[in-house]
């Protein structure tokens, strides 16, 4: 029987995100990438990839550490 | 707090109760704090200026009437500010001008970097003059050089620039505020325009069109930079002991390069930091006594190299200056500096010594 992995999401505010790229450095499913729409403030915020990313069978598992390195509150953690 | 708040909240305790400014990414944080600020000051006065040659000379203006003034910009809007400068100094005005540097040349991008050193140390607008120039690297710098920073204009009568970039003026880091000191407690200032009732007028002005006169006036000028070089450069050093190699960069670079320090040392490698924090004056007395043992010095800049002229000039030749840097606003890792560390240290047969 497969075991159950915790899975989760997050939604990062593109607003509020000044392009540290922190949290890319972080997570530890590399589902975090860089945007290609400059932001309000004019940077080039992270984005988030629900689900699967890069081909492999990588999701979310709601570890927080993203939200957790972010100096700017901009990165929401939801666990399912 | 973050880094463009910081320098807001303590120009505020510093006495700062005039700022005028124009938004450009990245210092918008800094104006916008200030309208907080100022707002909240019975005294305090902002304004958002319909551009930044008119903030810089509501600047002037609030400073001939006394008032610790304030303005901030990003590389292309202190390139604006120039002439105003170049004013103050004339005038002997005293004012604080925050530039967060962005890459460049021209419109460049919002990302960090330290393109404008010659701008800064150099005078940057016309005529034979200087301006102090402060180059924080942490929060706390931040909070601390902003309040030297208004006490020396206040001391020399000058513009001083605080030099920062993208990375300093967004970066959140904890600081101790000093106290706000009291206005009434600020030594008179004998030569300000406030009104001539019961006193005879006085004249603040830039245009000497004797030449006598303004060369008296340029002489004048010359022998306040020179106390001034005589008095306040300042540096700090990391590791340099026992350092065969020593790394020289300012602000967010010399944090980069203190990481990278911090590798090679576990390498074994006897690599120092010499981080001027006066960019000008230059502290050029600590690098020419060290010169006497240190053989190499690695320069490093988020420019293409501007700073390492002056490690030039302060060493007189007399040890082997490099070069590295990145422009552009790239923010290089601690890692890649390590391995420009490593390599150099080995060409450089350094081990043996």
């Amino acid at each position: 029987m497969a075991k159950k992995t915790r899975q989760g999401k997050i939604t990062i505010d593109r607003d509020l995100c000044k392009a540290c790229y922190l949290c890319i450095s972080v997570c530890p499913n590399q589902l975090i990438s860089i945007s290609k729409k400059l932001n309000q403030k004019g940077y080039y915020p992270a984005e988030f990839h629900k689900g699967t990313h890069g081909g492999e069978n990588r999701r979310c598992t709601g570890c927080a550490t993203c939200a957790t390195v972010c100096p700017d509150i901009a990165i929401e953690v939801y666990r399912e | 707090m973050r880094g463009s708040h910081v320098i807001a909240e303590a120009a505020t305790r510093a006495g700062c109760r005039f700022y005028a400014g124009y938004p450009i990414t990245p210092q918008n944080e800094l104006t916008e704090y200030m309208a907080g600020a100022m707002s909240r000051l019975e005294d305090g006065t902002f304004i958002q200026a319909e551009s930044e040659l008119a903030a810089i000379n509501m600047v002037i203006g609030a400073s001939m009437a006394g008032a610790r003034a304030m303005t901030s910009s990003s590389s292309p809007g202190i390139s604006l500010k120039q002439e105003g400068i170049s004013y103050l100094a004339a005038q002997e005005l005293p004012a604080v001008i925050v530039n967060t540097m962005r890459g460049g040349p021209g419109l460049g991008n919002i990302a960090p970097s330290q393109g404008d050193y010659f701008q800064a140390t150099r005078g940057g607008g016309h005529g034979d003059y200087r301006t102090i120039v402060l180059a924080p690297a942490s929060g706390q710098e931040l909070a601390d050089l902003t309040r030297k920073a208004f006490e020396y204009a206040d001391d020399y009568r000058t513009p001083v620039i605080i030099l920062g970039d993208g990375m300093m003026g967004q970066m959140m880091e904890p600081v101790e505020m000093e106290e706000p000191i009291d206005l009434r407690k600020l030594p008179p200032k004998p030569w300000i325009l406030d009104g001539a009732a019961k006193r005879p007028s006085r004249l603040i002005r830039s245009l000497l069109l004797d030449t006598s006169v303004e060369e008296e006036h340029n002489w004048k000028l010359f022998r306040k930079y020179e106390s001034i070089t005589r008095e306040i450069s300042r540096a700090e050093t990391y590791q340099t002991a026992d350092a065969h190699l020593v790394v020289v960069a300012y602000g967010t670079a010399s944090r980069i390069a203190k990481g990278a320090i911090k590798k090679v040392r576990e390498m074994g490698l006897k690599v120092g930091l010499f981080r001027p924090i006066t960019l000008w004056p230059f502290p050029k007395g600590a690098l020419l006594e060290w010169s006497r043992r240190v053989r190499d010095f690695l320069v490093f800049e988020m420019s293409t190299g501007q700073m390492v002229e002056d490690v030039k000039l302060a060493l007189e030749g007399r040890s082997n200056v490099h070069f590295y840097g990145r422009p552009g606003g790239i923010v290089s890792t601690p890692d890649e500096i390590a391995k420009e560390i490593n390599s150099l240290y080995h060409r450089q047969h350094l081990e043996e010594d």
